[in-house]
């Protein structure tokens, strides 16, 4: 008898595969995850710092009489980042939707070929947009812009677009056809077809969809502070260098709990949309 | 005098999908304001006769005329101005879920409308156009229903709607592809009531298609039916005896199926 893979065993094989040579290509050893001795005493520090974060600076060697008190300082961090991130957010919602739109199948219905070539360039623009990091165009910004509020909006937008285009693109084209179907029986034009029953149809999922990546902004809004930008990363970087690990947990303590909030109020609405 | 123009009327028709012939050789006339019950197993082609009647599919021979107009010569906008003067009410899922029910049946008109008055009717339907939505959906009898959302309907109450949609959209005719496969037996039977009854009032041509014979029996005087793409019987339903459906609905042998 001889052995035939089938279809889904290949795949799997494939993927085993892969990760041995990635293993394999990075030299990973188990014995690395061992630490130092100064290493162990670090972590060590740094968990045990979990447990008591700071409500007050550290030290108050380096502060400056005239500062603002710590806890002030935390919120202060978490405001402005999530003022990045809905600045952001809010625009990329926006260049999102109407990108996504225009990149859908169902958007074009009996149109002409051209439009189609439209579409597939889009589609490659948007494509290229969100395979760069927020991270990598924040370096790139920076070379161009400056430490500016502007920089880090733009950095979080442009791939953030790029993203929810497509992703919007998709559910647009991919809902139920049936509700456009019936439309289209009773004489409305593809355009009606398109904004009566298929952009409806999908509101929903567009906005859960805007709201999880509301989520993403946020953090990614907190990791560009090591930048310079002034979100809560730029403390958080500081107070770690300092090495001040309690004050680095009350901000990522702030953090945790700004996107818990927040998924708790998208969650209130996803429900209103849904039920 | 000069007989009006038939309601539908198609001769010599055969459809092809996917290199199939789905209907073959069809030559029907419905007179305006006939009420027919369209019978035959499942693929025998009854989807795809509504359709045809409606131009979203165009027979690959012979002629349909809706209204005396031959539809195939038809442009775009012509075809969707007929369209928007035939009802349809599908056999589910047709509304859209997440709107309110009031939207869905001002939708009705949305073949007949510009786009802004369209759009702003959907989005801030005005007084009058709301209590023509009530009384419609009065006449369906689900009056209470206006500003539910859709998919909080049962399918016998969103079929409802559809029917109020089909209302509000002023139609000659109305076809319904298998209106009750989705509704439980004793609302489908009230439901097909409504429909005929509807028909009456509105002086509409009824096309109908069915699975349960005894519908057909109770409430259409003539039915069609198919079998393997072919008109197999047309008439009233009082000569369709039990023989006629045994053979209407005999499966197709074994092997003969197996070759296609």
């Amino acid at each position: 008898m001889r052995w035939h893979p089938t279809r889904r065993a290949r795949i799997l094989l494939g993927f085993v595969l892969a990760a041995g040579v990635a293993y394999w290509g990075l030299g990973l050893n188990l014995s690395g995850l061992l630490p130092k001795t100064g290493g162990l005493h670090l972590a060590g520090d740094f968990f045990s710092a979990a447990w008591h974060p700071a409500f007050g600076y550290e030290s108050t060697g380096f502060v400056p009489a005239e500062a603002p008190s710590f806890l002030l300082k935390v919120l202060h961090g978490l405001w402005q980042t999530l003022e990045f991130a809905i600045a952001a957010i809010s625009l990329a919602f926006a260049f999102g939707l109407v990108l996504g739109i225009l990149a859908a199948d169902c958007f074009w219905a009996e149109r002409g070929s051209g439009w189609q070539v439209f579409r597939w360039l889009l589609r490659i623009v948007l494509a290229a947009m969100r395979s760069v990091h927020e991270l990598l165009w924040a370096l790139i910004l920076l070379a161009a812009m400056g430490v500016n509020p502007a920089t880090a909006v733009l950095a979080i937008l442009i791939p953030y677009t790029g993203t929810l285009a497509k992703v919007f693109s998709e559910m647009l084209d991919e809902g139920d056809t049936r509700p456009a179907d019936a439309l289209k029986y009773l004489g409305a034009t593809p355009l009606r077809v398109f904004l009566f029953a298929r952009l409806p149809r999908s509101f929903p999922d567009i906005t859960a969809y805007a709201f999880y990546r509301f989520e993403c902004a946020v953090r990614s809004s907190a990791v560009l502070g090591f930048f310079g930008f002034p979100t809560v990363g730029l403390y958080l970087k500081q107070s770690f260098e300092n090495l001040h690990y309690r004050e680095v947990w009350s901000y990522l303590y702030g953090l945790i709990l700004v996107v818990i909030l927040l998924e708790f109020w998208s969650s209130l609405i996803r429900r209103r949309f849904v039920a | 005098m000069e007989q009006p123009p038939s309601a539908f009327r198609l001769s010599r028709v055969e459809v092809q999908l996917g290199g199939n012939s789905v209907l073959r050789d069809i030559d029907l006339s419905i007179a305006a304001g006939e009420r027919i019950a369209l019978v035959g197993p499942s693929g025998a082609g009854k989807t795809t006769l509504l359709r045809v009647f409606t131009g979203v599919i165009g027979p690959r021979q012979g002629t349909v005329e809706v209204q005396g107009i031959p539809i195939h010569q038809l442009k775009p906008k012509a075809l969707r101005k007929l369209r928007s003067r035939i009802g349809f009410v599908h056999q589910d899922h047709s509304l859209i879920p997440n709107l309110r029910v009031a939207q869905n049946v001002v939708a009705g008109r949305l073949g007949q409308r510009s786009l802004v008055p369209a759009l702003r009717s959907m989005l801030w339907p005005n007084r009058e156009e709301l209590e023509e939505a009530h009384r419609l959906l009065e006449r369906v009898g689900i009056a209470d229903k206006l500003f539910q959302r859709t998919d909080s309907l049962s399918g016998g109450q969103q079929q409802r709607v559809a029917l109020a949609r089909a209302l509000f959209q002023r139609p000659q005719s109305l076809l319904a592809d298998e209106p009750v496969a989705s509704v439980d037996p004793a609302r489908s039977r009230s439901l097909i009531q409504l429909m005929v009854a509807l028909a009456e009032e509105e002086n509409w041509t009824l096309v109908v298609s069915l699975h349960d014979m005894e519908l057909a029996r109770d409430f259409f005087p003539r039915v069609i039916g198919l079998r393997k793409a072919h008109v197999f019987y047309d008439g009233s339903p009082q000569e369709l005896d039990s023989t006629h459906i045994k053979e209407l609905y005999q499966l197709e042998e074994e092997p003969h199926a197996s070759s296609t």
